[in-house]
């Protein structure tokens, strides 16, 4: 290689390094301050429903009505750190190189399932996973990061159900890949939505009415990871009866 | 005889609030605010009932008090509340793992929730 090409590349990469370490600084500063700023409201949470609760006691009707409403509007503030949280890790997760493997994709979608039971069981939904009863291939996947497109897909399916409602999990096998299906039955999404989906920061409106707080990059960051995969990601949905979302995921031939 | 709780938590605010409204109901309680305190007031004279678990803390964090709890023969049958502002789904799955009877994010309970919670444990 020409010396010049070469000092070319050893800047890039000496650049590319101190651009990783400004992020993982960044991230690491967003993480401690939300942590600390949703402890702060944690407090103020409780204190709030103390003297709503008249443990302090008694209000009048309209120092009970501000106390209300400071409450409604800590608990709206705790959801933005919430968020912003989330979005902190997946930005996270995301800015990692791929690191591909040998993938037991019944195995992920369960460990999966396992870490939202508690979540499901809040909102009052069943997951159902529909194993196929013949053995699937493995797949090539960054494990770390298809998380990332589970936890996303099925966050989304329980918080825009409807309470007592179902989400079907199913997987079968098509050409090299084995495509993935989350059905739900609960908001779906508009015709604008439809759209716009997969925009980084966009919410569609069926979302906002139901969940008031959400980054908007769940999605994005989603179909990403799966196309950074080799696979594809679509749905089909009705305003107010459902949607189901499908990825591909390439089957197993050795990484490359 | 009341009930004895401990509550591991190392913000002495949310410590103070937390133990006052659990003694309104009826309890005894014993606050640390670190792993040595902790287990030092668990080797004391009084028999604890359940343990209200901060997973961030200064010394150690929570999840190894959790693992220590679980290794001694003497304890590893307390109840365990973990209640943290921690609330990765690699949090909640490793504390579960570890055994406890449940996780609660600080942020999305109110302490009525979690005297209920406590309520239903212990009684």
């Amino acid at each position: 290689m020409e010396p010049e090409k070469q000092i070319d590349i050893k800047t890039l990469q000496e650049e590319n390094e101190k651009l990783l370490k400004r992020q993982s600084i960044k991230s690491d500063i967003v993480s401690i301050s939300a942590h600390q700023i949703r402890t702060s409201l944690s407090a103020i949470k409780w204190i709030l429903k103390m003297f709503t609760d008249g443990d302090l006691g008694k209000l009048t009707a309209e120092q009970e009505n501000l106390m209300r409403r400071a409450y409604e509007d800590n608990d709206r503030a705790i959801g933005v750190v919430s968020e912003l949280l989330q979005a902190n890790k997946i930005e996270d997760v995301v800015e990692k190189k791929y690191s591909f493997a040998e993938t037991d994709i019944i195995e992920l979608i369960d460990s999966s399932v396992f870490d939202f039971s508690g979540e499901a069981l809040a909102h009052k939904i069943e997951i159902i996973f529909l194993k196929p009863e013949m053995r699937l291939p493995t797949v090539k996947a960054d494990k770390e990061k298809f998380r990332i497109v589970l936890q996303n897909l099925f966050e989304n399916s329980i918080k825009y159900s409807n309470p007592y409602g179902k989400v079907f999990i199913a997987l079968r096998e098509k050409d090299s890949f084995i495509e993935v299906s989350i059905k739900d039955i609960g908001i779906g999404i508009s015709e604008e939505g439809k759209k716009r989906i997969f925009e980084k920061f966009y919410r569609d409106v069926t979302a906002q009415k139901k969940e008031a707080v959400g980054s908007g990059i769940g999605l994005f960051t989603t179909k990403k990871i799966v196309e950074d995969h080799g696979g594809k990601i679509w749905f089909e949905s009705n305003e107010g009866e459902g949607t189901t979302f499908f990825f591909t995921v390439p089957i197993y031939k050795g990484v490359k | 005889m009341p009930k004895t709780i401990l509550i591991i938590e190392d913000d002495n605010f949310l410590q103070g609030l937390e133990a006052t409204k659990l003694k309104k109901e009826g309890y005894n309680i014993l606050t640390a605010s670190n792993s040595v305190e902790a287990f030092k007031l668990m080797e004391g004279k009084d028999k604890i009932d359940l343990i209200l678990l901060d997973l961030l803390l200064p010394d150690v964090d929570g999840f190894t008090i959790l693992e220590k709890v679980r290794q001694n023969k003497i304890f590893q049958s307390i109840p365990v509340i973990v209640f943290s502002n921690l609330s990765e789904e690699k949090d909640v799955s490793r504390a579960t793992k570890l055994g406890i009877s449940e996780f609660m994010i600080k942020s999305n309970f109110t302490l009525d929730e979690i005297s209920k919670k406590v309520k239903e444990l212990i009684g």
